[in-house]
């Protein structure tokens, strides 16, 4: 079924499909919308989810690690100031191995205030143990929110959708909706290992030595190399089942490119046009777009770059006195 | 040779730090220092009523829509709830800690009503089951007579009320008018009290009917006959005809005797029986005139009822003192007045008139009504008791210099009040059940006290001082009033002027049940636990339960570290902290 919506409707719809049951947020623009829809949707019953107010976005995230930590699939939404808000938050997520799945949608941090896009806000979080998927479209996000479920919940880490403000939230598209029962065949119910319950109490991130400390960051980071594998293995899974897969790093026109425009997000729909007038002119160009950017997938990066003649990365932040976090990276 | 690589073991970790036991295996207790504890405060309520009545508890349950326990609680300090419902000057209002927040919490009309209501569902006394050997000769039946006759009673001893009226409630019948008080609701109080078991002789004046040896068969004697000698005006013409003491004339209205005040009636005075006479005189057709020496700032009357004396229209003369009663054949024709104007305060803190020489005036009337004070009548006592004027003397427990003879009301120096009245009573009780049980009356008496005002409660007698409670009164700085919303207190409704003045019908209307439980809500419940759950959802370490009885919390000390939010949110001051040691 095709329906025209925006990016932040197709968000929320991607969150209905996947069955959440407990969602808390912090209205912020250009966010709102995505949580407005979910919480309408959860007072007239379409979804049956707990939706919990809360006074911040710090609050936010820690009912729903709360409630992720007691074994419920979790969502919450933020954009910018909100998200930088969160950040202590992240890390206690990720620390935990909670599989919440979090959209972002990119908006610029101030000063001074700004509510344009900008993917500072997400990527100057880029180190808090959170896999980043960049989406391009509305069908993207749609689709990227079913599959960051599989991912957190395999590999027990959380996973931040990001979309870009207004270019993507809210601009409408024609999204094909999958259906409900097709969605619950390629995610399974939530039934995790570890979780909080009176039955058999244990108290969740208790103090460890300094050897005990490393060994857990070890295996996050374990995970989260793991993650790069089964990411892809659920792009592919999706697309098996669905016909639409977009990659770790999606490549167009680059088998012959001698230059390569690298970037993430909308900016890559406005380029493939580019690309094509340059092709029509015979220069050899191509777009390679970032859609995981962390972990960072290297290999497949290298894979695809290594040789050019040129790359030009359009980066969509910059960290002060680094340049561009794209590039750098 | 070279060394082989020890084969690393993959062992079992899991993806987070997580421990095998509950939070419950870290006792978090061990790590307080200050020590959080449930302990009911004296809330200022209690501590200025007269009657000693714990009206906190009866809030509380009041609060719950529990109006019959509320009821109980109330009569086991007070057997006139109704009465003081009625006419009692409610220092626990002017004492209440909501007051400095918005307005006190209207607990005298509240416990009127729930007075009321016990009554129309039945509610009485019960007589004690055991019966004690003793028996109690009370002289009077006003409030204080009633008083310690009830609870002389409940305690099981046989009483005997000599009254010399020919009915019984002393000031609350014959004193007090019944647009205040209505009579039926005073006689089904008496006969509430009555129904354990006390013997009531009427038309039994003490010295008269009955011989002050007579008393003397009995184990003690209370004696509270009041205070009925009206003070003469001191003035030419005062035994006219027409001129009566305000005493006389209420007592003739509220005894059902026709009275004819005439047209126009002078009342000299500017307490309550002068407002009382003057608004009684009114109802009975007279146009009546409040003459009065100072100001209405220096009234001794409840500021309640000048203001409804004056929505009455009745006519204040004031800073003006009667120098001559005029009179023609003998009879009133007229008052002549002097003005007045005020110099400094006197001994009381009022300031005193001083005649304005040449000032003289004259007010034609045809009655003159003189209620400057009332004192005591010692004629019927023994030598040793009798006195020429002012009031008996008692010790701190009521006894008078008589073995086994005690004193109260008005006849004592006290405020003169009905709540004092009852309050002198219910000591006397206790001193006599002290006497007779051969304990110390003063250490008695002591550990039933409730603060620092005199108030006495039976339910502390009884158990002895060791009801929970602290002495200190919970101030209003005690309370964490965040939690509390401003609500305006609901007012006392009135019957119209138009309708109160043609009869004598009751002129305060009680509150109705939703105004009476908006009240009894907002009362704060000062330094008792009123089950509000905020101890319970503050605690961060879950340490706080509700008991099984749903009474109260208990404090879980192997997990409560003592950072004491609960005594910091408990809206009502109901915890404190205790330093461990």
């Amino acid at each position: 079924m095709r329906k025209l919506m925006t990016g932040n409707s197709a968000v929320s719809h991607g969150v209905v499909l996947s069955r959440a049951q407990v969602i808390s947020a912090y209205p912020i623009t250009p966010q709102t919308t995505i949580v407005e829809e979910l919480s309408e949707m959860c007072a007239d019953g379409r979804l049956p989810a707990k939706f919990i107010r809360v006074e911040s976005e710090h609050s936010a995230m820690a009912c729903v690690a709360a409630a992720s930590a007691a074994g419920a699939r979790v969502f919450t939404a933020t954009s910018s100031h909100g998200l930088a808000y969160m950040h202590e938050m992240l890390h206690w997520v990720s620390g935990t191995r909670l599989p919440v799945v979090m959209v972002n949608a990119n908006r610029a941090i101030g000063a001074p205030w700004s509510i344009w896009c900008d993917q500072g806000d997400s990527l100057s979080q880029r180190d808090t143990g959170w896999l980043q998927l960049y989406c391009q479209s509305a069908q993207e996000a749609l689709d990227t929110v079913i599959q960051a479920y599989r991912i957190a919940e395999e590999i027990l880490l959380p996973v931040m959708v990001l979309v870009d403000g207004f270019f993507l939230s809210h601009t409408s598209e024609p999204v094909d909706m999958p259906a409900q029962e097709a969605v619950d065949r390629f995610l399974p119910p939530f039934r995790p290992r570890y979780k909080l319950t009176p039955d058999e109490p244990h108290t969740f991130n208790i103090m460890a030595d300094t050897s005990l400390f490393i060994s857990f960051r070890h295996e996050a980071q374990a995970a989260m190399e793991a993650a790069k594998k089964l990411a892809a293995r659920v792009d592919r899974d999706f697309k098996a089942q669905f016909g639409r897969g977009y990659g770790l790093v999606e490549k167009f026109r680059c088998t012959d490119a001698e230059v390569v425009l690298l970037t993430m997000g909308t900016a890559a729909g406005t380029a493939r046009e580019v690309i094509d007038q340059y092709r029509r002119q015979g220069k050899k160009v191509g777009l390679c777009r970032l859609r995981l950017f962390r972990p960072f997938p290297a290999e497949e990066l290298i894979k695809t770059l290594g040789g050019l003649k040129k790359v030009a990365v359009l980066d969509r932040d910059n960290s002060l006195g680094a340049g561009g976090i794209v590039v750098r990276s | 040779m070279k060394k082989k690589k020890p084969i690393k073991k993959k062992i079992f970790f899991p993806p987070m730090s997580f421990s095998y036991e509950g939070s419950q295996a870290t006792k978090t207790g061990t790590w307080r220092y200050l020590t959080p504890a449930y302990l009911n405060k004296l809330a200022p309520c209690n501590e200025s009523c007269p009657a000693g009545e714990d009206v906190e508890a009866a809030m509380v349950l009041a609060g719950q829509e529990n109006y019959l326990g509320a009821w109980e609680k109330i009569t086991e300090e007070n057997p006139l709830p109704r009465v003081c419902g009625r006419v009692c000057f409610h220092p626990c209002e002017g004492a209440c800690n909501r007051k400095e927040f918005d307005e006190a919490t209207s607990i005298n009309p509240l416990e009127r009503f729930v007075g009321d209501l016990a009554f129309q569902s039945s509610k009485r006394f019960f007589p004690p089951k055991e019966k004690k050997r003793e028996k109690i000769a009370i002289v009077g039946s006003g409030p204080a007579g009633l008083s310690c006759a009830y609870h002389l009673a409940s305690m099981g001893y046989g009483v005997t009320l000599f009254e010399a009226q020919s009915k019984l409630g002393g000031v609350l019948r014959y004193g007090i008018p019944s647009y205040r008080l209505p009579k039926d609701i005073l006689d089904q109080e008496i006969d509430n009290i009555l129904s354990l078991g006390v013997e009531a002789k009427t038309g039994a004046r003490v010295g008269k009917e009955v011989k002050w040896a007579e008393l003397k068969t009995f184990a003690a004697i209370f004696v509270a006959a009041g205070a009925w000698k009206s003070l003469p005006l001191k003035v030419p013409g005062e035994d006219a005809k027409g001129v009566m003491s305000g005493l006389e004339f209420l007592q003739r209205v509220n005894s059902g005797q026709a009275v004819d005040p005439g047209q126009r009636v002078a009342i000299i005075g500017g307490g309550n029986t002068a407002m009382d006479a003057a608004r009684s005189a009114l109802r009975l057709g007279a146009k009546p005139l409040i003459i009065y020496r100072r100001t209405r700032e220096e009234m001794p009357a409840w500021e309640e009822e000048v203001s409804e004396t004056g929505e009455e229209n009745i006519e204040f003369i004031l800073l003006s003192s009667p120098v001559k009663i005029v009179t023609e054949n003998g009879k009133v024709k007229g008052v002549e007045c002097i003005k007045n104007t005020l110099g400094p305060a006197g001994k009381d803190g009022r300031r005193e008139p001083r005649p304005v020489e040449g000032s003289n005036f004259t007010l034609a009337v045809d009655a003159v009504i003189s209620a400057i004070g009332e004192t005591p009548d010692f004629s019927f006592l023994p030598q040793e008791l009798r006195r020429s004027t002012g009031s008996l003397p008692v010790d701190e427990t009521g006894a008078t210099g008589v073995k086994g003879v005690f004193a109260g009301g008005d006849i004592i120096t006290q405020p003169r009040t009905v709540s004092y009245a009852i309050g002198s009573g219910k000591k006397a009780a206790m001193a006599i059940d002290a006497t007779l049980q051969g304990k110390d009356a003063i250490e008695a008496l002591r550990s039933a006290r409730w603060g620092g005002k005199g108030s006495l409660s039976m339910a502390r007698y009884r158990k002895g001082g060791t009801d929970g409670t602290v002495p200190e009164v919970i101030p209003f700085s005690g309370l964490n009033t965040a939690y509390f919303k401003r609500q305006a207190r609901k007012p006392k409704e009135k019957l119209p002027v138009s309708r109160r003045t043609s009869g004598f019908s009751e002129v305060t209307l009680g509150l109705s049940p939703a105004s009476a439980l908006y009240e009894a809500k907002r009362c704060f419940n000062c330094g008792v636990c009123n089950l509000c759950h905020n101890c319970f959802i503050y605690c961060p370490d879950l340490a706080i339960s509700a008991r099984p009885d749903k009474q109260g919390y208990d404090i879980n000390y192997d997990y409560c570290k003592g950072c004491c939010i609960c005594v910091e949110e408990c809206p009502r001051g109901a915890i404190s902290v205790e330093v461990k040691k």
